[in-house]
């Protein structure tokens, strides 16, 4: 029964994180912030679900392979996440975006954009 | 057992709620990461409904969705890209 | 277009296979042997694609384990600290945020070393790394940054990637 607790409290705190990265997307002010928050799902949201689930499946329903299968797809996400944020923000930049409000440094745009 | 259920309805309440900025956002670069935080949350409410409903299937069909969501991000990140220099180059040319 | 080299294959026929076994997970011949053909055909026809220096790091354990310890204690300490960070601008409203890119320098040479301290940059909530670029020698990151505190070059690099580059720095130069 205590084991039950703690993978419930383990997906809770997924769902805490991945309901922290939802809000910020609704309502930061620009795209690159947007980014920032969504960041908090695919790390600490997938990493509660995932270790949750794995618990699930290795005590409760006693399948190595489900557990292993989860792992890896936790694992497939936090390494395959940052690639695509950083090629979205890249191209976001160069592509002319910009956020309404002055940011307090622009060191990129100061070097490239002459 | 029902409470697996339970966490897999809020993750996917809360992919429907990163449709509505996949909606209403006002650049592609909006639309993109909604679209690709829908997907990984998904992702995480299929890990939780296989593990209530104990059928495997659910988990590949989990791994794809998380892997697909990250190629068409990239892609579009590369064509905005691509797109963004090819315009500033053309606009310093004339 | 480089050469093919055999470590290089080795090492990506070892990841693929793995991923196989975990994937599949049966242990009949007749699956590993497939398993096994399939993964030396696509490790001997993209390894040039993946792995472009030196792939000797991967044979070599203490720096295998020193990486794995990165992960499981350094970043995952880090990992947790700004997302509580982070979900406190969410939940108080998104108002106090100060956003700005900033550019910091870093003693990384290597391809790997900088892929793996982008990449970790990029996976802490609040800093996305924008681009990579290298002047007289030094290698240097454009990090956008969701509260700027600093915007001298050296503090804040040392206030955004200072654990995570000491952790790294054990395992690539």
């Amino acid at each position: 029964m205590l084991i039950r607790i703690i993978i419930d409290l383990l997906i809770a705190v997924g769902l805490v994180f991945a309901c922290a990265g939802t809000k910020g997307i609704i309502k930061m002010p620009d795209p690159f912030s947007r980014m920032q928050a969504s960041t908090c799902i695919s790390t600490l949201g997938v990493l509660g679900v995932a270790t949750g689930g794995v618990l699930y499946a290795a005590v409760v329903m006693h399948s190595a392979s489900a557990a292993i299968k989860i792992a890896v797809i936790a694992l497939l996400i936090m390494v395959t996440n940052p690639v695509g944020s950083h090629a979205i923000a890249k191209g976001a930049y160069s592509h002319g975006y910009r956020p309404e409000k002055k940011m307090e440094t622009d060191d990129l745009g100061r070097d490239f954009d002459e | 057992m029902t409470d697996l259920l339970i966490f897999a309805i809020f993750f996917a309440l809360l992919a429907l709620l990163c449709v509505y900025r996949l909606v209403k956002g006002p650049t592609a670069a909006d639309r993109m990461i909604a679209g690709d935080n829908a997907d990984i949350l998904l992702c995480c409410a299929m890990i939780l409904f296989s593990l209530f409903s104990g059928r495997g299937v659910y988990l590949d069909i989990a791994l794809i969705c998380g892997l697909f969501g990250i190629i068409d991000t990239i892609a579009v990140g590369r064509y905005l890209d691509k797109k963004g220099r090819f315009n500033n180059a053309d606009s310093d040319h004339h | 277009m480089q050469k093919t080299k055999f470590s290089a294959v080795l090492a990506t026929f070892i990841v693929c296979f793995v991923f196989w076994v975990l994937l599949d997970f049966s242990f009949k011949v007749e699956e590993l042997i497939a398993g096994a053909v399939v993964a030396l055909l696509v490790a001997l026809f993209t390894s040039r694609f993946f792995i472009r220096e030196n792939a000797g790091w991967f044979f070599n354990p203490s720096r295998f384990f020193a990486l794995i310890r990165f992960w499981c204690v350094t970043f995952v300490g880090e990992l947790i600290k700004a997302n509580l960070n982070m979900a406190r601008i969410c939940f108080g409203g998104c108002k106090d945020i100060n956003p700005g890119i900033v550019k910091i320098p870093t003693e990384m040479k290597s391809d790997y070393g900088l892929g793996a301290l982008s990449n970790s940059i990029t996976l802490t909530p609040g800093t996305i790394t924008m681009e990579v670029t290298e002047e007289d020698g030094q290698n240097y990151l454009y990090v956008h940054w969701i509260d700027v505190k600093e915007t001298d070059p050296e503090k804040a690099g040392e206030a955004i990637k200072g654990t995570l580059e000491k952790g790294l720095r054990r395992v690539w130069q």
